[in-house]
């Protein structure tokens, strides 16, 4: 995975760089928005760190100039600015995270990869564990083992899956099966639940559970807000 | 008159009331005055009708006098016993004809006194034996008799009444003219009170404007109705607030840009020493290591506090108006977000409200009953339909809310510790809404919920908070026009409630 750093302060930049290259990224740096644009032109990035207080060019031109070039590369901020009206300049700008100064780098590197679960979502498979699943296909396998999912299942699983992690409310749930209903006339696929219209959600997460059992994935209840899916803890 | 007690109230009222009190007094002279004119010319009056009757009855005979008096005259002149009328009818010089003798003798006998003009005058009378001196007003009329007109005598006729019925008359005809005039001053003066009263009222609006004002509140004045004079005293110190408010912001700021400049250095503190902490060999350098990751995770988390402190007051504020939000979606997304960090410290963080969902609550359970061929669409049909229908609406900066939110969650997930259990509960109620949040954790002892809300004051020494977190909560809810309070959970545990008002519909 290709990220472009662009921060000009030197030692955190240093920092940054080692711990994402230990996670396994590939880090092209830049010192200020000059570089970091000449590297935008230059070369291939899945996910872009901007720093705002750049020198030479502001992160948020660098983002502007970015979003008439591409506008579905991942960009998370990292400021040391956090009022309200920063916020809103930055996403304003087209970005779709917001960090601020000082973090934790696992929570950058929670975040990174959610963006890139979430830009990555509609083309390729996403894992976790011993789960696996591609959305062109709408399948999903347990230890290379396929599932039988129904497509509420299915787009349950989806949706736990992209937003893993983090805790998705039974309205999020509704929606996504509102969604599918829509596009479900055309779609031949609702046979082993399609005719029973249940929003029974609970039901539904039941089953799952089920059927994830020995995937290494636990898919959690949080109190009064909806589910979380994560590893399984040892 | 110091300057602690000259009023601007008692100086109009003194300047408007004096003016009547001095009109009320001469006119109290005047018509006494008055009063006692009228009165002593109708004594007079009576008193020459009197005297000329008195001389008509004396009648020359020869070189002498007749007096005709009759008994009945005599107890006419003598009816009244309290306004006795007294009579000398002498010929000068001081020849004593008829009378009492004591009645004082007319001012200054003239040379050639006045004939037939009656003279009036006061003088006082010895009554007799022990009586003291009373005042009378005398009429003295001198008369000339003698048969031969070459040879005519004078002779003096006075006639004396007691002064004591003048002055009840002239005390009589003052009462009934300062009786009105002395209604009509109240009147004056209570309308004038009144009148006082109104025109300074603004004056009191004024003061309570100022008077009422957290000391951070620089906003200007705003008198609505106001006369020329206030106005431009209000216009006074709203330019004196205008410029204090504008030096404060320019320190706040300054203190802002500080905390924001110091923001960049310690996340590369922090990165590298973790990253260090990460590569170092075990050892008594990792310890040390690992103070300086925890000391800089310490000062960046100050840092963020410091910044959320300096948030919260009223300067930043300026340009984030309130608005109308649902305090329990806010509460939701707030938890939700937060849900992974407890998950990271094993710690079960929920929500409970008015939308919270029954069967979600207590979701494990259901599951576990919940078979492949239940069907329970119905229930979940009416849940979608109505249970996320119920906002508890308030009005205020969500973002400033949600910090306190967070802040209220960060210290249960800090201070229960590990496997802590951490609710957060919205309710609301007729006028008032509630955003509870209760842990398992050690709680806080009731002798010092007071001072965990003063800045940098740690109820413990676990954990590296900054003792910033609730005095941050503190501010924020009383910007809301809420309240905080502090109470045991059971059994064990804390439980802050933040009691805010509903939006008004």
């Amino acid at each position: 995975m290709n990220l472009l750093l662009a921060e000009d302060d030197a030692i955190l930049a240093d920092a940054l760089c080692e711990q994402m290259r230990a996670s396994g990224f590939t880090v092209e740096h830049a010192p200020n928005g000059a570089v970091a644009q000449y590297l935008l032109a230059k070369q291939q990035f899945d996910v872009v760190v901007l720093d705002l207080g750049l020198p030479m060019v502001g992160g948020i031109e660098v983002l502007k100039q970015l979003r008439l070039t591409d506008a579905s590369l991942p960009v998370l901020i990292l400021t040391a600015l956090d009022s309200l009206e920063d916020r809103v300049a930055g996403l304003n700008a087209g970005a779709d995270d917001y960090l601020t100064k000082p973090f934790d780098f696992p929570e950058l590197e929670a975040r990174l990869r959610a963006l890139l679960r979430r830009s990555r979502a509609l083309k390729a498979s996403t894992e976790l564990g011993q789960l696996s699943m591609q959305r062109e296909t709408r399948s999903a396998q347990v230890r290379g083992e396929m599932l039988e999912l129904s497509p509420r299942e299915f787009d349950l699983l989806d949706l736990l899956l992209t937003h893993q992690g983090r805790v998705i409310t039974k309205e999020q749930i509704n929606q996504a099966w509102s969604g599918d209903r829509n596009g479900g006339a055309a779609t031949p696929a609702g046979t082993a639940d399609g005719g029973a219209a249940t929003n029974a959600v609970e039901v539904y997460i039941h089953r799952l559970r089920r059927k994830l059992e020995g995937a290494q994935v636990a898919i959690r209840t949080v109190r009064g807000l909806g589910y979380l899916l994560e590893l399984e803890r040892a | 008159m110091g300057p602690s007690r000259f009023s601007l109230k008692r100086q109009l009222l003194l300047w408007l009331l004096l003016p009547q009190l001095v009109l009320w007094l001469a006119g109290a002279v005047f018509s006494y005055r008055l009063a006692g004119r009228y009165a002593n010319e109708a004594v007079d009056a009576t008193l020459l009708q009197a005297t000329r009757s008195l001389a008509r009855q004396v009648k020359p005979m020869g070189n002498g006098l007749l007096i005709d008096f009759p008994r009945a005259a005599q107890d006419v002149l003598e009816a009244d016993p309290s306004d006795k009328l007294l009579y000398t009818v002498s010929s000068p010089p001081g020849k004593f004809i008829l009378g009492n003798r004591n009645l004082p003798s007319p001012p200054a006998a003239p040379a050639s006194p006045p004939l037939g003009q009656a003279q009036f005058y006061d003088g006082e009378i010895d009554a007799g034996e022990a009586r003291t001196a009373s005042p009378v007003r005398v009429a003295a009329l001198y008369l000339q008799f003698g048969e031969n007109p070459k040879a005519q005598q004078t002779m003096l006729v006075q006639v004396a009444r007691s002064s004591a019925n003048r002055e009840l008359l002239a005390r009589r005809l003052l009462i009934d003219t300062m009786l009105p005039l002395s209604i009509l001053i109240v009147l004056m003066s209570m309308i004038v009170w009144a009148g006082v009263g109104a025109g300074l009222a603004p004056i009191a609006r004024l003061r309570g404007l100022v008077e009422g004002r957290r000391p951070n509140d620089l906003r200007p004045i705003e008198l609505d109705a106001a006369p020329q004079e206030l106005r431009s005293l209000a216009q006074a110190i709203n330019d004196l607030l205008e410029a204090v408010s504008h030096n404060v912001q320019g320190q706040r700021r300054f203190i802002s840009d500080a905390a924001h400049q110091l923001r960049t250095p310690l996340a590369g503190l922090k990165s590298q020493s973790e990253l260090a902490l990460a590569e170092a060999p075990p050892g008594p350098l990792t310890m040390r290591l690992a103070r300086v990751h925890e000391s800089a995770t310490r000062s960046a988390h100050l840092v963020n506090q410091l910044l959320a402190l300096a948030r919260t007051e009223p300067e930043s504020l300026t340009r984030q108006t309130p608005v109308r939000f649902d305090l329990g979606r806010l509460a939701r997304e707030v938890t939700a977000e937060l849900v992974p960090r407890a998950l990271q410290q094993n710690a079960d963080l929920g929500y409970d409200g008015p939308d919270c969902d029954p069967e979600c609550a207590s979701a494990s359970q259901l599951e576990e009953s919940a078979g492949d061929h239940r069907e329970p669409g119905g229930r979940a049909d009416r849940r979608d339909a109505d249970g996320a229908d119920h906002p508890v609406e308030v009005t205020g900066i969500p973002l400033l809310l949600r910090e306190a939110l967070v802040n209220l969650v960060d210290n249960a997930l800090r201070y229960a510790g590990r496997g802590a259990r951490v609710t957060v509960q919205v309710r609301g109620g007729p006028d008032r809404a509630e955003l509870i949040v209760t842990d398992n954790g050690p709680g806080i002892p009731p002798e010092l919920r007071e001072q965990v809300f003063e800045r940098f004051f740690r109820a413990t020494h676990e954990g590296n908070g900054c003792g910033l977190g609730l005095a941050i909560v503190k501010e924020i809810v009383e910007r809301h026009g809420g309240r905080i309070a502090l109470s045991g959970a059971q059994p064990r545990g804390l439980r802050v409630t933040l009691d805010l008002p509903l939006a008004t519909a």
